[in-house]
């Protein structure tokens, strides 16, 4: 029990944080505490929660995912016309997923073969996607997605959980084991945290960083279809500046912007955490403007806390040191 | 290491505070009952005293904008005094509106995928054909370009139009090329939003007109009574803050019974709004209405509806395809629609009017209507009565 409790400090301080933030929404409003409400913030972070671990990925390397909120924007547009012209709906989401998947790899030819910093990189595809989108589209958007591809995603299970809430779980489940269970997830820490040390110990840094940023353009498709099926039509303008949510939500979780420390469950609570706290200020009737204030605010004491937690890390072990000599 | 927990738990309160302050800000409208609910009444007679007093204040401005002065920066179209609708500049100028074939408009737009934007554009192409002149259309990719748009209005104004229809994306981003405009004879309109206090005229549909259509039609449908909630776009902009002005005052000024339970800002976003109407109606189970900035975001509010099978009635502004084929579905209650493509044919002719010298008002009204599953299938020439424009060479 002890290991846990160290191994994930981390996340479960940000679960703590999320749980007081509950407590002073019910608070103030005793209605946040219903179970509608509960479902309604699950289902309000599905988007940027699956926007978070992709990033995340491109994160753990030392890089950065920019182009995702355009990513995002240029699936919904491929599935829905997909679907509009009678594919079969599974099809078309096979079709977005490898839409996603191309992208990324896109991405990760950039930073990877012609060695460009990630920020750039994809600070270029970023506008490239987007401009994909507006040409593909001609602006307008494509409307009227059949229900068949729609109800894949919004379906109910009994006590109205959404088949979608559902995908955003195995998604992180996924995640989890990748980077906790497998070989690969050793070498994205590896990569991220050293990358020469990494690279002399064998890893194979190029491939590393290429399935980070396909994770990131998957994760970023399987978005893109549930929106795609919440809203029952895609726009070229979709996903403005949902990049700068998907960070806030990793960085919450107590992912490292340097690289090559993260989880998926920190992001997960990060992504709770931030749904959290958008329901809550429309509960208690706040204007929305605060929200950001009060988002910004929580990104900078949780990154403090990073930088503390580190400073803690270096006392003790000089104190053990010191009492060992 | 006292320091920093310290400097944690600072920021900490810094944060429970700010929400608790807000919370009192917002949350008397949340109990519909008691104390709090005069306070509700209180503030909003406070926010319309203060409405009225700007108003006063831009009646001011505007008067030395008549005369030909730069004119305020709190310049508001929705409350000009010598604002005309176009039939009553035909019925004070003479039906015949004065062409000469070597004039030349520039127009200045943005975001042409945006639908409204679009159809204006038609309306302007329309309009060039109809009245056999050249127009030069440009138009910014997104609706942020702001210093993109500048160059196009600056080279516009370089190579010698005759007059420029602006549809600037802030209030300020086209300030200074309107100044240097205006300094080489150039005449300036400003159509629809945003807006250009230093413009010589300003065409486009009444926003605060808006607001007060739709409440007025939600009042009707609803027996006026039960609870409301409006959808704001991005406050910036001016016509999400007259929509929503609109709104509010047609239920304060008419003692209705409607009460206002909730306002957000979704920036125009859909997905944003449809998250927004998920938490209200599970907050507000007697929601019965949701009034939107634009149609975009009624149609993220529209789905969210669907989903909680309640029966709470959406109406958006703008008028655009998607929402008309919604209302066809009978999904989305009602839009109401600015026309954009009469509206850019009246900048059009208002401006060669004023190009022949005739005397226009600092601001012109254009065509709007509301649209529900009444009129959706009507002709839109038919709906707000248009007459084509008798063109003279």
């Amino acid at each position: 029990m002890k290991a846990i409790g160290t191994k994930y400090k981390r996340e479960i301080l940000v679960f703590l944080a999320t749980v007081i933030l509950g407590v002073v929404f019910t608070a103030l409003n005793p209605n946040f505490l219903m179970w509608r409400t509960m479902l309604t913030i699950f289902q309000q972070m599905v988007l940027n929660g699956l926007l978070a671990v992709g990033i995340m990925f491109a994160i753990l390397t030392g890089g950065i995912d920019l182009s995702i909120g355009c990513t995002f924007a240029i699936v919904g547009i491929a599935v829905a016309n997909c679907c509009v012209k009678g594919m079969n709906p599974f099809l078309a989401i096979l079709a977005g997923l490898l839409v996603g998947v191309v992208l990324g790899m896109f991405n990760g030819f950039l930073v990877t073969n012609l060695k460009l910093q990630p920020f750039i990189a994809t600070l270029g595809t970023m506008s490239l996607y987007r401009g994909v989108a507006y040409v593909v589209t001609g602006g307008a958007p494509v409307t009227n997605v059949p229900d068949s591809f729609r109800n894949i995603f919004n379906g109910q299970l009994p006590g109205g959980i959404r088949y979608y809430v559902i995908v955003m779980i195995a998604v992180f489940v996924i995640a989890h084991i990748i980077l906790s269970k497998t070989r690969t997830g050793d070498y994205l820490y590896a990569v991220g945290g050293n990358e020469e040390a990494a690279k002399l110990s064998g890893v194979n840094v190029a491939k590393t960083k290429y399935i980070a940023y396909i994770v990131s353009g998957a994760c970023t498709a399987v978005a893109g279809l549930v929106m795609l099926a919440s809203l029952g039509s895609a726009e070229a303008t979709a996903g403005i500046g949902y990049e700068t949510n998907a960070i806030a939500a990793a960085a919450i979780g107590g992912t490292s912007m340097a690289g090559g420390r993260g989880t998926a469950l920190g992001t997960f609570f990060g992504a709770l955490l931030l749904a959290v706290l958008k329901v809550g200020m429309v509960v208690i009737n706040v204007d929305s403007f605060w929200q950001y204030v009060v988002t910004g605010l929580i990104i900078i004491a949780a990154s403090y806390f990073e930088f503390m937690k580190g400073d803690i890390a270096a006392f003790t072990a000089r104190h053990k040191k010191e009492r060992s000599m | 290491m006292k320091k920093k927990v310290l400097a944690v738990l600072l920021t900490a309160a810094m944060a429970v505070s700010l929400t608790a302050c807000g919370a009192n800000g917002g949350s008397n409208s949340k109990d519909g009952s008691g104390s709090s609910d005069t306070q509700t009444q209180e503030s909003d007679r406070d926010a319309s005293d203060g409405a009225e007093n700007s108003e006063e204040g831009e009646n001011g401005s505007e008067d030395s904008k008549g005369q030909g002065d730069a004119g305020g920066k709190e310049f508001n179209p929705d409350k000009a005094e010598d604002a005309m609708s176009i039939e009553e500049i035909r019925e004070k100028n003479g039906a015949e509106v004065p062409v000469e074939a070597d004039w030349k408009l520039g127009v200045v737009m943005k975001s042409l995928s945006n639908e409204f934007w679009r159809t204006l554009q038609e309306g302007y192409e329309a309009a060039a054909e109809d009245a056999g002149l050249t127009i030069d259309i440009q138009a910014t990719t997104d609706e942020s370009d702001e210093t993109g748009q500048q160059t196009m209005t600056e080279a516009l104004t370089t190579q010698g139009v005759d007059a420029l229809l602006m549809s600037p994306i802030s209030d300020s981003n086209l300030t200074s090329a309107v100044e240097s405009a205006n300094d080489a004879d150039v005449l300036t309109v400003n159509v629809n939003d945003g807006l250009i206090a230093e413009a010589n005229h300003y065409v486009g549909p009444n926003a605060y007109m808006n607001g007060q259509l739709a409440a007025e039609w939600i009042s009707n449908k609803l027996g006026d009574e039960g609870q409301v909630a409006i959808v704001v776009g991005m406050a910036k902009a001016f016509a999400a803050r007259e929509r929503t002005e609109g709104f509010k005052d047609w239920i304060a000024d008419n003692n209705s019974k409607m009460e206002i339970v909730a306002e957000q800002n979704a920036d125009w976003d859909r997905q944003k709004s449809k998250e927004l109407a998920n938490t209200w109606i599970t907050q507000y189970p007697e929601l019965k209405a949701i009034f939107c900035n634009n149609d975009d975001m009624a149609l993220g509010v529209v789905e969210a509806v669907e989903e909680s099978g309640s029966d709470i009635l959406v109406v958006g502004v703008d008028g655009i395809g998607e929402a008309y084929d919604s209302i066809r579905a009978g999904k989305l209650d009602a839009t109401v629609d600015s026309f954009p493509f009469y509206m850019a044919q009246v900048a059009v002719e208002c401006t060669l009017r004023s190009i022949a010298g005739q005397k226009l008002p600092s601001a012109v009204a254009t065509p709007q209507a509301l649209i529900d599953s009444e009129n959706v299938d009507k002709d839109a020439a038919e709906i707000i009565n248009w007459t084509a424009p008798a063109y003279t060479k």
